[in-house]
């Protein structure tokens, strides 16, 4: 990777994650932990969080590691980000409950959860390509697990201390704007010439048979 | 006559080198699209996509960590024998399956649909799932396995039940309103491989989508020419569209698209679109009628 990447140092702060710009490629070092859609859904639901002190562990990666246990304790396989939008329902909840500032996932996520960064000046970082490999050799330490036996391996909150990971790019940044958005606002303008093209014309629509059935 | 034991070690073979190994024709297609796009973070995601999928190769991982859908297609000869008739097949995949996710080449993500609960071996109703189709009149088994992820799976499965008076403008519409949703903000992980099922029952129709999606070599074309004329004339458009890979900015949000069709009722037009992510994990096993197994990360060989 390009030696000109910034590595942010975790837990990061408000002043570093402020700096962030949209598209901006960067790696992180310092301390993770993980959780998918049983974690958010038990922490805003029924109050079940682990023993974290989530001052110090702040960055919340939102995966399903592949894990295999050896006789000097676990190894990680493979390491790819989940898409983080499935969480949407509950994310704003938990980055604010958690205050968390660091969230690392794929993909973009809702206006729910883009209020809450705002809110705690936290970004969302989103992975670059399809990376569990290179996202694994760059684990240091695999610090523990919880929830393994209630939840198992993919579901279960591991912690993690990580060195130059990545890279991930900024998509969603600590003002509230979505790198995604920004993008969308292209698409829309060449979607009528994509129509043009087919022979779509502009005021084409499906034949309404049901009544709930939109155009 | 095939063993059990046989059926068994072609599955498990097939599926582990499938969660490991780049198939040629699509590292070949990657490699093109990489080579058009100009934009960083664009290239920057197909970087590390081809660096990951070496890694995997050279024993350091998986092409993804989402292995996803344990699926088998087999096509099989007329006189195949089978130790204990055709139903072995299913045990053998619940076999196979079971052995690839106990030594890490599958993800234990299989859980039941309400109460999440997981089994930790990817076996449960319905998965593995067997496709089967009968071919010729040899005594050959052909498996093809397919660990299909969830991305592509749940943000790229799209039906609509169109009327034929909707014609080629509402299946075109449909298909690019699809590949826009779908490649918005790179949640199917493209560049991808879309299959398009036009016609048959809706099971039928998504059935055809996604063997047009996971099976078809890329790159290829319907052999009926006015078939073949709508993916040209689709895959020339989406590329001016504004996404490139995983979603940044670019020209390849679609790597293939392939359109397959089944007859239908006089009343319907039946579309399904079933996207394949840009990595295409697929291996095939081929069980000739003695028992010998040959693999090939050729969909053609």
């Amino acid at each position: 990777m390009a030696e000109n990447i910034c590595d942010l140092k975790l837990p990061l702060s408000s002043k570093e994650s402020e700096k962030l710009k949209l598209g901006q490629i960067v790696t992180v070092s310092g301390m993770i932990f993980t959780g998918r859609s049983r974690f958010h859904i038990r922490v805003v639901e029924e109050n079940i969080l682990p023993p974290i002190d989530f001052e110090k562990i702040n960055c919340f990666f939102h995966v399903g590691p592949v894990m295999q246990q050896t006789d000097t304790g676990w190894e990680i396989v493979s390491i790819e980000p989940t898409s983080s939008i499935r969480f949407e329902r509950y994310s704003g909840q938990v980055i604010k409950k958690l205050n968390l500032r660091t969230v690392i996932g794929k993909t973009t996520m809702g206006s729910e959860t883009s209020s809450a960064l705002a809110a705690v000046q936290g970004v969302h970082l989103s992975k670059i390509g399809i990376c569990g490999n290179q996202l694994a050799k760059q684990v240091k330490k695999v610090h523990t697990v919880y929830f393994l036996n209630e939840l198992g391996k993919t579901e279960a909150t591991w912690v993690f201390e990580v060195e130059k990971f990545g890279p991930f790019f900024v998509d969603m940044d600590a003002h509230g704007r979505n790198y995604f958005e920004e993008l969308n606002k292209d698409v829309r303008k060449n979607l009528p010439g994509l129509y043009k093209k087919l022979g779509i014309s502009p005021d084409y629509a499906y034949t309404h048979v049901n009544a709930g059935q939109e155009g | 006559m095939i063993t059990k034991n046989t059926l068994k070690t072609a599955m498990y073979n097939a599926m582990v080198k499938a969660s490991t190994l780049m198939p040629p024709d699509v590292k070949m297609h990657l490699e093109k699209a990489y080579s058009e796009e100009t934009d960083s973070l664009s290239r920057k995601h197909m970087e590390v996509t081809l660096e990951n999928a070496r890694l995997a190769a050279e024993g350091k991982g998986l092409v993804c960590a989402d292995t996803g859908f344990p699926l088998f297609f087999i096509r099989v000869g007329n006189a195949a024998q089978l130790e204990g008739g055709f139903g072995s097949l299913w045990q053998a995949a619940k076999d196979a399956t079971a052995e690839a996710t106990e030594k890490n080449f599958l993800r234990p993500t299989m859980v039941d649909p309400l109460t999440r609960k997981n089994p930790g071996n990817n076996i449960g109703a319905e998965m593995p799932k067997i496709h089967l189709k009968f071919d010729g009149d040899g005594d050959e088994l052909e498996i093809i396995a397919v660990p299909k992820g969830g991305g592509s799976e749940i943000f790229g499965t799209f039906y609509r039940m169109m009327y034929p008076s909707d014609g080629q403008a509402g299946i075109f519409k449909f298909i690019i309103e699809s590949i826009y949703d779908s490649c918005y903000a790179g949640k199917v992980c493209p560049p991808v491989i879309v299959g398009v099922g036009i016609g048959g029952t809706a099971d039928v129709c998504m059935q055809i989508a996604k063997e047009a999606a996971v099976l078809s070599p890329l790159g290829t074309h319907n052999p009926e020419p006015q078939i073949a004329e709508m993916e040209r004339k689709l895959l020339d458009t989406i590329r001016e569209m504004g996404i490139g890979p995983m979603g940044a900015r670019g020209i390849n949000a679609v790597l293939s698209l392939h359109i397959s069709t089944a007859v239908t009722h006089t009343a319907a037009l039946p579309v399904a679109i079933n996207a394949q992510c840009s990595i295409c994990r697929r291996w095939k096993a081929k069980v000739n009628g003695s028992g010998e197994i040959t693999y090939t990360g050729d969909i053609n060989g």
